[in-house]
C-alpha cells in the first residue's frame, strides 16, 4: 500500500512539475467589452472580486478579454495554459453559474454606491480584508440568492463627499489592515466607465484600494497619498495606474520615484491573481535572440542605422498585430512579471521571431522615473533590475524620465548624476536606451553608448508624414554613420513601418538593437549630452 | 541720370511702399483647421494673431499641447532684415530637434502678390544629436479670397515636403474671449 501511495504521490508531483506548478484545473469566464457603471461594470465588478478571492489559495478563475480590450493577451494565454501547463478549464457562462461555484469562498458581500464612483475602491478593499465580494444594489438578489450575508453597505455612506474625504474615511477604517508592500491606485477610466480589471489582484493580497491624485492643484489628495506612500515598506509596488482627468502619468509615476517606489500598470491588466500560481514550465530558460556576441566589436558604415524600440506594455498592441517579425524590433518586457505573471513572459518568448529582441527596463525593476528615486534606494532598485535582466538574458537596459514632461513630449532628458548612477549599477549591459518621446541624453562610457529616441512614431501621425520626418532628421544629422533610435507607439502597424523604411533617404539599415548598440559604441558620432538646468521644463515637480 | 542710379532711387522710393503694403484683413486672430492641414505632431491647437505696425508684423502664436500652453511670438520686419532670438516656428515634436534659445535666427520678410501673402524667410539654429546646425524656414502667409481664410506654407532646407496650414479668422469678437 505504502509503494502505491509513493508512487502515486510520485505521479503526481511529476504531473505538478509538467505543469510549471499550476493548477490542473480551473474556470474561466468570457468578457464583452461593456464597462458602463450604467451598464456591464457592475457584474464585472463583482465577478472580479470573486476572481481574488478564488484565487487566493490556488489559481482557479481566469477571464478572457474579447480583442478591442486593452490587453490583447488572454486568449493566446489562455491557449498557452492549456498547451503548456495541460490545464483543463471549464466555461463559466453566467455570473450566476460563478457565484455557485465557487459558493464556499466568499464570506459575504459588500454594496458599493454606484452614484459614488470612489465607493467602488473602498468596497474592493473591504472585499480583500473581509473576504467578500462587491455588488451595486440590483446585484443585491443575486448575491442573496446564493445565501451570502451582508457586510458593509456603502450607499449614502460618501454622499457629497470629496474624493480626499471618501479615502480618509478608508484610511481610518482599514489601512491598518492593508498589506503594506503595496497598494491598489485603482485609478485609469473614471465616471461613466470604469474598468478595474486588476482588482483581483488587489482583493487577493489585501491591498488597499484609491485613486487619489498626485496633482499638487488637489492638495488634499496629494497629501493623503504622501501620507500612505510615507508608510509603505521600502521597495513597495504600486500596482494600476493613475486617475485620468484628476492627475497625469507623470505627476503620478514622478510621486512614486521620490518614495522609491515602483509601478506596475495597467489598472485593467486582467488575471494576475491566477497568473501568479504558474511558474515558467520545467526545463524552460529565457534566451534572447542575440545578434552579435557580448564582447564584439563592430565597425559601421558611413550610412544611417535606424533601430526600432517597443516599449509600451508588451501586451498592449503591437504584439499581436500582423506584420510582426518583418522588422527587427526590440520589446520591453515587463521584468515584473518574473514575480507574478511568468507564464506570460513565457508565452512572449515562445512567440517570438528571430526579429523580436527582449530588453530590460522601465528605469528600474519596473516603471520608474531615475531623477526622482532617492539616491538610497537606486542601488537596491537596479540591483533587482539587474537580476531581472539576468534570469530574462537580456542586455540593453531602457530609461525613461518624463518627470519634467508633459505626455510624451518635452523634457525626458536624464542629469549626469542619474546617468552616472546607471554607468555604475549596470557594469554588464551592452548600453542604454533613454526616453519615451525623442530625448537628448547621449554618452558613451568604455563600450557601453546610452543613446535617446531621435524619433517617436505617432500611431496616427500619417505615415507620409511620418518618412518627411525621419528623412528630416536624416538631413539634419549629415555626419555618418549616424544612429537614428525610433520609438514604435504601442499601436503602430509594423506593415506600414516597412513601407515608410522603402521611402527613406539612403543609404540606410534597419539593424537590431543589439547591433546598433555595437556600432554606436565603435564610432560617436552624436553629442554627449545630460539634462541641462536651463532646459525648459513642463512640470516642475512637488 | 545714369540709368543705375535711376534704379537705386526708385528702389528707395518703392521700398518703404513695399514695406508697409499689407493687407489689413490679415491682423486678428486666426485659428488652425486641423482637418484641412498638415498633421500637427505633438500640438493639440494652434492660433496666430497677427498684428500690423508700419513695416514690422507680429505674429503671436498661441499653442497648446495636453496641459501645456505655449505662446511665442515673432515680429518682422519687413524693411528691414533682422537677427531674431527664440524665434518660434510650429515645430514637429517627436523629432529630436530642439530650438537654440540663446542664439538668434537672421530673419527676412517683405509683402508679395499686393500685400496679401506675407514671405519670411529664416535661418534657425536647432540642435540635433550630432550637434548644432541651421534649418533655412521659408513661410508664406497667403491671405485667400474673402479674407476669412489663412493659408501657410512652410519650407525646410531639410524636409522634402512642404508644411500646409490652413488658417480660419476667427471673429473680432469671439477672440477677446
Amino acid at each position: 500500500m505504502k509503494r502505491i501511495l509513493f508512487s502515486l504521490a510520485l505521479i503526481l508531483s511529476l504531473a505538478a512539475g509538467l505543469r510549471g506548478a499550476g493548477p490542473a484545473a480551473a474556470y474561466f469566464m468570457r468578457f464583452d467589452l461593456d464597462w458602463r457603471v450604467a451598464g456591464g461594470l457592475p457584474e464585472k465588478a463583482m465577478l472580479i472580486s470573486l476572481q481574488g478571492l478564488a484565487n487566493r489559495e490556488t489559481g482557479q478563475f481566469y477571464i478572457i478579454h474579447p480583442p478591442g480590450y486593452q490587453w490583447e493577451i488572454t486568449e493566446p494565454l489562455f491557449e498557452f495554459y492549456q498547451r503548456k501547463h495541460g490545464v483543463k478549464f471549464t466555461e463559466l457562462k453566467t455570473a450566476d453559474e460563478a457565484l455557485t461555484q465557487f459558493k464556499s469562498v466568499p464570506k459575504g458581500y459588500v454594496v458599493w454606491d454606484k452614484k459614488v464612483g470612489p465607493s467602488l475602491n473602498v468596497a474592493f478593499t473591504i472585499a480583500g480584508l473581509e473576504d467578500a465580494v462587491v455588488v451595486s444594489e440590483e446585484l443585491i438578489p443575486l448575491i442573496q440568492a446564493h445565501g451570502l450575508k451582508p457586510i458593509d453597505d456603502l450607499r449614502g455612506r460618501y454622499t457629497g463627499q470629496t474624493d480626499a474625504q471618501i479615502y480618509q474615511d478608508a484610511v481610518n477604517r482599514y489601512w491598518a489592515r492593508c498589506t503594506k508592500d503595496a497598494y491598489m491606485l485603482m485609478g485609469g477610466h473614471r465616471g461613466a466607465v470604469m474598468m478595474p480589471g486588476m482588482a483581483d489582484w488587489g482583493v487577493k493580497r489585501k491591498m488597499f484600494f484609491h485613486d487619489l491624485a498626485a496633482n499638487p492643484e488637489i492638495p488634499a489628495e496629494l497629501a493623503l497619498e504622501r501620507k500612505l506612500l510615507s508608510q509603505l515598506n521600502p521597495g513597495a509596488t504600486a500596482f494600476g495606474w493613475h486617475p485620468y482627468g484628476k492627475d497625469t502619468e507623470e505627476q503620478h509615476t514622478t510621486l512614486l520615484s521620490t518614495y522609491g517606489y515602483k509601478m506596475e500598470g495597467l489598472h485593467n491588466l486582467p488575471n494576475l491573481s491566477f497568473n501568479c500560481w504558474f511558474s515558467f514550465t520545467p526545463g524552460f530558460t529565457f534566451t534572447n535572440h542575440h545578434n552579435v556576441a557580448k564582447d564584439a566589436k563592430l565597425v559601421p558604415q558611413e550610412k544611417v542605422y535606424l533601430s526600432f524600440v517597443q516599449s509600451d506594455g508588451i501586451g498592449i498592441g503591437v504584439w499581436t498585430k500582423p506584420g510582426r517579425g518583418k522588422l527587427p524590433l526590440a520589446w520591453g518586457a515587463i521584468m515584473g512579471w518574473v514575480n507574478f505573471s511568468p507564464a506570460a513572459l513565457e508565452y512572449f518568448h515562445e512567440s517570438a521571431t528571430p526579429n523580436d529582441y527582449f530588453i530590460g527596463g522601465l528605469s528600474g525593476p519596473s516603471y520608474m522615473y531615475p531623477n526622482s528615486i532617492p539616491a538610497a534606494r537606486f542601488g537596491p532598485l537596479m540591483k533587482e533590475a539587474s537580476d531581472l535582466m539576468a534570469k530574462l538574458d537580456e542586455r540593453v537596459f531602457e530609461i525613461m524620465d518624463n518627470t519634467a514632461a508633459d505626455g510624451n513630449l518635452g523634457n525626458a532628458d536624464l542629469t549626469k548624476e542619474t546617468v552616472d548612477r546607471y554607468y555604475a549599477n549596470f557594469p554588464d549591459v551592452i548600453g542604454f536606451i533613454n526616453g519615451y518621446g525623442p530625448a537628448r541624453t547621449r554618452d558613451l562610457r568604455d563600450t557601453r553608448p546610452l543613446i535617446s529616441y531621435d524619433y517617436y512614431i505617432d500611431p496616427r501621425r500619417p505615415r507620409e508624414e511620418v518618412v518627411a520626418d525621419i528623412n528630416e532628421l536624416i538631413a539634419l544629422n549629415p555626419v555618418r554613420p549616424y544612429f537614428l533610435l525610433v520609438h514604435v507607439r504601442e499601436s503602430n502597424d509594423v506593415n506600414s513601418l516597412v513601407n515608410v523604411l522603402t521611402q527613406l533617404t539612403g543609404p540606410t539599415e534597419v539593424v537590431p538593437l543589439d547591433v546598433f548598440m555595437k556600432l554606436a559604441a565603435s564610432k560617436q558620432t552624436y553629442v554627449t549630452r545630460y539634462q541641462h538646468p536651463d532646459d525648459p521644463k513642463h512640470f516642475k515637480g512637488f | 541720370m545714369k540709368p543705375a542710379l535711376l534704379k537705386v532711387l526708385l528702389g528707395l522710393c518703392l521700398l518703404p511702399l513695399a514695406a508697409r503694403a499689407s493687407d489689413a484683413s490679415l491682423v486678428g486672430r486666426w485659428r488652425l483647421n486641423t482637418a484641412r492641414s498638415t498633421a500637427l505632431d505633438g500640438w493639440s491647437t494652434a492660433d496666430v494673431v497677427i498684428a500690423l505696425d508700419g513695416s514690422k508684423v507680429t505674429l503671436r502664436y498661441d499653442m497648446t499641447w495636453h496641459a501645456t500652453n505655449v505662446t511665442a511670438s515673432n515680429t518682422v520686419d519687413t524693411a528691414l532684415a533682422a537677427d531674431l532670438a527664440n524665434f518660434f516656428r510650429i515645430d514637429q515634436r517627436h523629432m529630436a530637434v530642439y530650438a537654440r534659445p540663446k542664439e538668434s535666427a537672421h530673419v527676412t520678410a517683405g509683402w508679395l502678390d499686393g500685400g496679401r501673402t506675407l514671405r519670411i524667410e529664416a535661418l534657425v539654429p536647432v540642435e540635433t544629436s550630432q550637434g548644432n546646425t541651421t534649418m533655412r524656414l521659408y513661410d508664406e502667409y497667403r491671405l485667400l479670397e474673402g479674407g476669412k481664410e489663412l493659408l501657410l506654407i512652410e519650407l525646410h532646407s531639410t524636409r522634402e515636403r512642404p508644411l500646409v496650414y490652413h488658417f480660419t479668422k476667427v471673429p473680432a469678437e469671439a477672440a477677446k474671449k
